[in-house]
């Protein structure tokens, strides 16, 4: 007898890879992916069974710790949001030229609706230019039984998958299913002899293996068309086209409604690359084709090609659909029934609601230290002349020092970007060039800049807001702590241009004093504002040894 | 419940209040009654005093989507009475809403908190529950809430007895006096609302 749980889709996944043997989880933290790491991480320390987890510097070391772990021939998870991949893309690419040895899954969890992320990016295009298959489940049942198979599929193809999961499953909770037996982590050897040298992408070799992959191309749409679908009863030669959350949202209408499924024709996508005959096919037994998926329209493209003079084609491209936003229920039956359900609160009421609602942004925490470093950054900056200051930066807590009444960063584009943009900034002769940092997103890829801004003569002052904790993903441990000022110094930083700070009210005189006279120098300085988490503290996360002392 | 459609519940608040973990007590609770659950959340910024919802989805047929469509939900539970405002787009007619009156003023353009328990409780269907005083009565911080939570069950297809289960593992590990405490409060709820 099967046992079932109630999982996270995030859970799912994590709890199906230990279940399939799994030896490492490798990651770094970003929502809504970051509690695949954590239940991993859980499973993991629970059962002592010989398996590790490991928050990487960023994702592109993470996507390596992954690839490493393959080459030794053990099964293991990269976990990422989309935005991560960017991060990792370069490993990513390649390691479908080199291939895999033990099962790698590439754990992406996209965010369309931007509920915390910068970008509504789809991960398919990404895996699609790589020529890596994809799966994209649309339950967390799914997600648990498409793990297990992509390790299967991993090994088999010898190709990395990706699992695709978007905010609603990753972050959905259901009744799921796990298999009997938990696998114990085992190596399937080392690259043989006639292998080894296709992880050496010289050229000479690279050339062969990358043309060895497209000819794979044929094999992967096999192994893909299982999850694809197809069901072409619809009387009124109505077709649905559909993946993902597109799937689940459509199943829950045709349910809620008592609508026969058999009003469709369905084309149901669980894996990609796509088999373009399933495209072609489905359009001959269609005259009006709505397209339900989440992010871009990716089959939407695919298909208007062969729609062309035969059918209709709906959705994000015609403008039935909003080209940007998540999916939801509303949107499937408006487009499938043209109308809207009327609810509760009608025009008047919505008018009365309306006058009285105002959006509740999150904001720094009551008594944040962030918020002293950026008192003390703004009014140094206006005490020594700067009228309207400008500051670069970056992803984190920190980020909503945007809002009032601090209005204290003026970019945020992706992680380690403010440092980078405020050397480019001073090289175009902005002085001072001030840009904002957390201590993760430092190790994470704002560490470079420091060799080239040691070297400068500019006024360049880079500032690193250091909680020994990554803030805005539910507190994870950095991979390291305090070593900032040791590094800066290292790379060429003069004592006097290293500076430590404690960011607390009866100090922001103090500091607003000092950063005039950093500020005023015409020399590139690192600052470190130096105060533990005020939420980490709550939850006692600084107890454990190996973490941060301030 | 009274169909086999999908009965769908809508918890809103503000991060940190435990909109979750009350999201959490009906999603067990509705399962362990043999019920098809899915249940949606949405943090990530829960803790910085933005807004958190929840959607649940509970079906005696399968469910596969993890939120409400607009103007079909069956009952919220307002945690904060702007929340429950803000929510409340996602209701059906006649549904009910059980709300607290006690809100959680952490923006400046907040407006009168008069006006919202004003408007809030003038609409059909509203129960409002003042849950600090309750909290400060019983002299535990999380019994409005739990009360709440209690109120809403009485529209929930749930036993009492499954209630009790589903409060004693949540919190088993904080004690035999923590569970007495919720169950008490929870008890309280709903006796507010079956008066």
């Amino acid at each position: 007898m099967k046992k079932s749980k109630l999982l996270l889709g995030d859970e799912a996944l994590a709890l199906a890879a230990c279940d399939a043997g799994v030896k490492a989880f490798y990651g770094y933290p970003g929502t809504p992916s970051t509690e695949i790491f954590e239940a991993g991480e859980k499973y993991i320390e629970k059962t002592n069974d010989g398996r590790v987890a490991e928050w990487a510097a960023n994702e592109k070391v993470a996507y390596e710790f992954a690839l490493g772990t393959s080459y030794a021939g053990f099964r293991t998870v990269v976990t990422m949001k989309h935005v991560g991949l960017n991060v990792a893309f370069d490993a990513f690419v390649n390691s479908a030229i080199t291939g895999v040895q033990g099962g790698l899954v590439v754990a992406v969890a996209d965010d369309p609706s931007m509920h915390s992320s910068q970008n509504e990016q789809d991960t398919r295009v990404l895996a699609d230019f790589a020529h890596i298959p994809l799966l994209e489940p649309a339950t967390p049942q799914e997600v648990y039984d498409f793990t297990i198979q992509a390790f299967e599929l991993s090994e088999r193809l010898k190709l990395p998958v990706v699992l695709r999961l978007v905010t609603r499953l990753a972050h959905s909770r259901g009744e799921v299913y796990t298999a009997e037996k938990r696998l114990a982590p085992t190596s399937v050897g080392i690259p043989s002899e006639e292998e080894k040298n296709n992880w050496v992408l010289i050229p000479a070799i690279a050339r062969g293996r990358y043309r060895d992959l497209r000819d794979k191309l044929p094999n992967i749409i096999d192994a893909a068309a299982k999850y694809n679908s197809f069901s072409a009863n619809g009387r009124l030669k109505e077709g649905v086209l559909m993946a993902g959350m597109g799937i689940a949202y459509f199943e829950q209408y045709l349910s809620d409604n008592d609508i026969d499924p058999k009003k469709y024709n369905q084309l149901k996508i669980g894996a990609y690359p796509v088999d373009v005959q399933l495209l072609k096919d489905f359009v001959e037994k269609c005259d009006t084709i709505y397209v339900f998926e989440e992010d871009y329209p990716y089959l939407e493209d695919m298909i208007i090609p062969y729609a062309e003079g035969k059918c209709k084609v709906h959705g994000r491209r015609d403008g039935i659909l909003a080209i940007d936003g998540e999916l939801n229920l509303s949107t499937v039956r408006t487009v499938l029934a043209g109308k809207k359900v009327e609810g509760k609160v009608d025009d008047d009421l919505l008018a009365q609601i309306s006058d009285l609602i105002e959006i509740r942004p999150p904001k720094l925490c009551d008594g944040c230290g962030h918020s002293d470093a950026y008192e003390a950054i703004t009014k140094a900056l206006k005490n020594i002349g700067v009228d309207d200051p400008r500051i670069f930066g970056d992803i984190g807590c920190y980020t909503l020092g945007v809002q009032p009444p601090f209005n204290a960063i003026n970019t945020c584009v992706e992680m380690g970007a403010s440092l980078s943009m405020a050397f480019g900034a001073a090289m175009a002769g902005m002085s001072p060039a001030v840009g904002v940092i957390g201590d993760s997103t430092f190790f994470h890829s704002g560490m470079p800049t420091l060799l080239s801004a040691a070297k400068s003569n500019l006024n360049l002052n880079l500032i690193i807001m250091d909680n020994a904790i990554v803030g805005m993903t539910g507190q994870q441990v950095p991979v390291a702590a305090d070593i900032a000022p040791t590094l800066a110094k290292a790379t060429g930083f003069e004592e006097d241009q290293v500076h430590v700070f404690i960011p607390l009210p009866k100090k922001t005189n103090e500091n607003i004093e000092k950063l005039e006279k950093i500020f005023k120098e015409d020399k590139p300085s690192l600052i470190v504002f130096k105060r533990k988490c005020i939420q980490a503290m709550r939850r006692k996360l600084y107890t454990k040894p190996e973490k941060a002392e301030v | 419940m009274k169909n086999d459609n999908t009965f769908g519940l809508v918890v809103a608040g503000v991060g940190g209040q435990g909109a979750v973990t009350i999201a959490q007590l009906v999603l067990g609770a509705a399962w362990m009654s043999g019920l098809h659950v899915l249940q949606s959340e949405v943090h990530g910024m829960s803790q910085r005093g933005g807004e958190v919802s929840a959607h649940i989805m509970i079906s005696k047929k399968k469910v596969t989507s993890p939120t409400i469509e607009k103007g079909t939900g069956d009952l919220l539970i307002g945690l904060e009475p702007l929340e429950a405002l803000r929510h409340l787009v996602y209701l059906k007619k006649g549904a009910p809403v059980v709300s607290t009156t006690t809100a959680i003023v952490n923006m400046d353009s907040y407006p009168e908190v008069d006006r919202v328990n004003k408007l809030l409780s003038g609409i059909d269907g509203v129960k409002m529950i003042d849950s600090e005083s309750l909290s400060k009565e019983m002299r535990f911080p999380q019994a409005g809430t739990i009360a709440l939570l209690g109120a809403a069950a009485t529209y929930l297809p749930i036993t009492d007895k499954i209630w009790e289960k589903v409060i004693q593992e949540r919190f088993a590990s904080k004690g035999e006096k923590v569970i007495e405490k919720n169950m008490r409060a929870f008890m309280t709820g709903k006796e507010l609302i079956l008066q």
